[in-house]
């Protein structure tokens, strides 16, 4: 293995200690994230380096660990505060809707706070540990939502995050944390990946699929099938940023395919691709050569037992199955 | 064994369908005669039902897929207490049955596309249908939002345009298609392909219009119609033969209770029933005009008289058939002619009107024409058309010169089939026939 390529997880870790280097304002907060270094190990070795005033370890509770980083973020820190698992956000639910996310509109005072943590099935964890809690914060104005997919963007978007003024929830796929063939060379230099620009992942002309976080993979995969067995060429979009979405490049390349699919990990009903699919009806109807179709989990809470788990996911068999139909449609 | 379930000849020109969709998945259960795909073709569209009751082991033709007819598409498990109709089911067709139990499709009606499109009024289709059982209304609206947009940007008719995607539904690909067979077929003329299955779409050298001249791009109903007409034209030797014929007892018969006859029945009187009625004596008295030439040379005598009745209508001719025309009263031909002539009109045909004719009765004199000599539907030996019926001075039997209705019937017949005499004989037979009929006539 090639020393200089870093997982997923690194590239979240690196992320976090380049920008606590870079800016002394940035700080880590959450339950075992100094001494332990996170549940994940996310944060291993930060403590040693910045002291416990600059990683602190909480209580556990989330309203207070989020309402802390709020009030911080209000007097010029700009804390990341950690969910041990992305489940137990709503816990803190009350402070991210009430205060961080209309702090800024009531009083002018900007929250930089960005609420970060482990998300998605996939790794048998059961109804509290598999959650992909996106669409709540979606709907809410007032809150950035970021679903990397790469160790790439997961570390350009951890940074731009922590950057931007606004209070934004970072979702990290536990699944991706340690897959070896998401493990790549990094950038030596600082880079950041902007918030709202989607990036086209595998270009084709058939249809195109919207997608983020570990789908993307799954997307893939199935767009490697399709080609293979089915030969259609599906373009795979990673909107990366799901709040706020780069409706500019979804409509280019919906322009082009005509055909659109999305699918996400979350929950069908009222999730991300019933938006997506609302917008492009208003903006592309008569581009539009098939009906939107979503791929998506069905409406359950997260199943424990790995046959019900296996079945709940979306994966590329689905997505395959699914595009099939779109495309003879 | 499994029966198999053959693609149908849909109508006597048509010699390949293309399957629209499965209605039914591999396991299903289906009954006799329920839908078991939606077959298409040039000239009309229409749903399969099945042969025999049982379970639908395996579909051998994907939907999309264009076969010829007969070429099986799929295998059904008959159900345990299904019984002797089967063999029937599953024996070869001939040359122009229907591969199909004739019975069991008897009032299938075509979708009509058309009619879907205009009635698309109310919220659209909800997108695919997941477990592959479609319900019509599920289908009203066949052409997809981006197909009607280019369609309109680029003044196309959708008539014109046959929808390849699920179900028929018209799509991106369809219209690019199009646009590209009108720029690169345009007047290329008719390939007339060497076996006489496929409908010549393939392309054809490129050729540009002329500053003064306009390309126009045949329909696919136009290019099965040309396909037929050069097809028949060079498979038949055409003779053709006509007949005076006096027709003044019917006219006069008809000017008095035409109106009547349509209030007390609720549908009109011609002189077409009398026409076909005398077809039918005609036939009668010489059986080989009622045959067909096969291809390994041998004479096909048909026992039964349906009669052709080609009917234009705005997207092109049909030929819709009245099944056992002879056993009708001139009433009763009135009758089954309005009630097909309907169907066509409104794209309502059946898979059972389409097939099986035996000989046509063709009736340009409704346009005013006297005389016309017709091709001949194949696999026919014969097509006969009526003119105008107009008055003329004639010199009758005693020498005297009288004010009558005249029409001239045109014969045009299968050279190879029979000779002058019999096409005569025939045709004198007609003639015998329409004029036996006195002042009082007997409709009934």
């Amino acid at each position: 293995m090639n020393e200089k390529k870093v997982t997923y997880l690194e590239a979240i870790s690196q992320a976090i200690r380049e920008e606590m280097l870079r800016d002394e304002a940035v700080f880590i907060l959450g339950e075992d994230v100094g001494a332990y270094g996170g549940a994940f190990k996310v944060s291993a070795g930060l403590l040693e380096e910045f002291g416990s005033e600059r990683v602190i370890d909480t209580p556990m509770s989330e309203a207070a660990i989020i309402g802390s980083a709020i009030g911080s973020a209000l007097m010029g820190m700009r804390p990341i505060a950690e969910m041990q698992f992305i489940d137990f956000i709503t816990c803190g639910f009350d402070q991210i809707i009430n205060m961080a996310t209309k702090m800024y509109w009531r009083v002018g005072m900007p929250v930089p706070v960005v609420i970060r943590g482990p998300a998605g099935g996939g790794t048998k964890g059961g109804p509290f540990h598999s959650s992909s809690p996106e669409a709540w914060f979606f709907h809410t104005p007032g809150i950035k939502v970021v679903v990397p997919s790469t160790a790439y963007d997961a570390k350009g978007l951890l940074k731009a995050a922590i950057r931007d003024n606004n209070p934004v929830l970072y979702l990290e796929h536990k699944l991706l944390y340690r897959l070896p063939f998401l493990r790549e060379e990094l950038p030596a230099e600082d880079y950041i990946v902007p918030l709202g620009k989607a990036i086209i992942r595998r270009e084709g002309e058939d249809m195109t699929i919207l997608s983020y976080g570990a789908m993307v993979h799954q997307c893939l995969r199935a767009a490697q099938i399709l080609e293979e067995d089915d030969d259609l060429e599906v373009e795979v979009m990673d909107l990366r940023c799901i709040s706020p979405l780069d409706r500019e490049a979804i409509q280019e390349s919906v322009k082009r395919t005509n055909k659109v699919m999305i699918v996400h990990e979350d929950t069908l009903t009222g999730g991300i691709g019933s938006e997506l699919s609302a917008i492009l009806t208003e903006d592309l109807f008569e581009h539009l050569d098939g009906p939107i179709t979503r791929v998506a989990a069905p409406d359950t809470p997260f199943p424990y037992a790995p046959e019900l788990e296996a079945a709940y996911l979306p994966n590329s068999e689905k997505i395959v199955a699914a595009a099939r139909e779109l495309a003879a449609y | 064994m499994p029966t198999s379930v053959k693609m149908p000849r849909l109508g006597e020109t048509v010699a390949e369908g293309t399957i629209g969709s499965w209605l039914k998945n591999e396991g299903d259960y289906v009954e006799v005669d329920e839908s078991l795909a939606e077959i298409e073709t040039d000239k009309i569209n229409a749903e399969l039902p099945s042969p025999v009751a049982g379970r639908l082991a395996k579909i051998l033709v994907q939907s999309g897929a264009t076969v010829t007819v007969g070429t099986d598409i799929a295998l059904i498990e008959e159900s345990a207490d299904v019984s002797a109709d089967t063999a029937a089911a599953s024996s070869a067709p001939g040359p122009d049955a229907a591969p199909v139990k004739s019975d069991t499709q008897a009032a299938i009606p075509l979708l009509n596309e058309q009619d879907e499109r205009n009635a698309a009024t109310k919220p659209s289709s909800p997108a695919m249908n997941r477990h592959g059982e479609q319900k019509e209304e599920e289908e009203r609206q066949r052409i997809s939002p981006l197909a009607r947009r280019l369609a309109r940007e680029h003044g196309l008719d959708l008539n014109d345009i046959t929808g390849t995607g699920t179900g028929g539904r018209v799509r991106k690909e369809d219209i690019m298609a199009y646009l590209e067979q009108r720029s690169s077929v345009a007047t290329a003329p008719v390939q007339v392909p060497a076996v006489p299955a496929a409908v010549a779409v393939a392309p054809a050298p490129a050729y540009t219009a002329g500053e003064d001249e306009e390309v126009v791009t045949p329909s696919k109903m136009r290019l099965s119609i040309a396909e037929h007409m050069v097809r028949s034209k060079r498979t038949s030797p055409h003779a053709t033969t006509v007949v005076e014929v006096d027709m003044t007892n019917i006219a006069r018969w008809l000017q008095q209770h035409k109106d009547e006859f349509k209030q007390r029945e609720g549908y009109g009187i011609s002189f077409v029933p009398f026409v076909m009625k005398a077809v039918c004596e005609g036939i009668r008295k010489v059986p080989l005009i009622n045959s067909t030439w096969t291809e390994d040379n041998r004479i096909i005598v048909k026992k039964r008289i349906n009669l052709g009745v080609a009917v234009a209508t705005d997207v092109g001719l049909v030929v819709p058939t009245i099944h056992g025309a002879d056993q009708y009263t001139l009433a009763g031909l009135a009758k089954q002619i309005h009630a097909i002539a309907q169907r066509a009109r409104v794209n309502k045909l059946t898979i059972q009107d389409m097939q099986g004719s035996t000989f046509v009765v063709n009736n340009p004199g409704v346009f005013g024409t006297i005389i016309s000599v017709p091709i001949i539907n194949q696999p026919h030996a014969g097509i006969l058309s009526m003119d105008a019926v107009v008055k003329r001075p004639v010199v009758t039997e005693d020498d005297a010169i009288a004010i009558r209705s005249m029409m001239y019937l045109c014969l045009s017949f299968d050279h190879r089939v029979l000779d002058g005499a019999g096409a005569a004989g025939f045709l004198q037979a007609v003639r015998a026939k329409l004029q036996s009929y006195g002042r009082e006539i007997d409709v009934y």
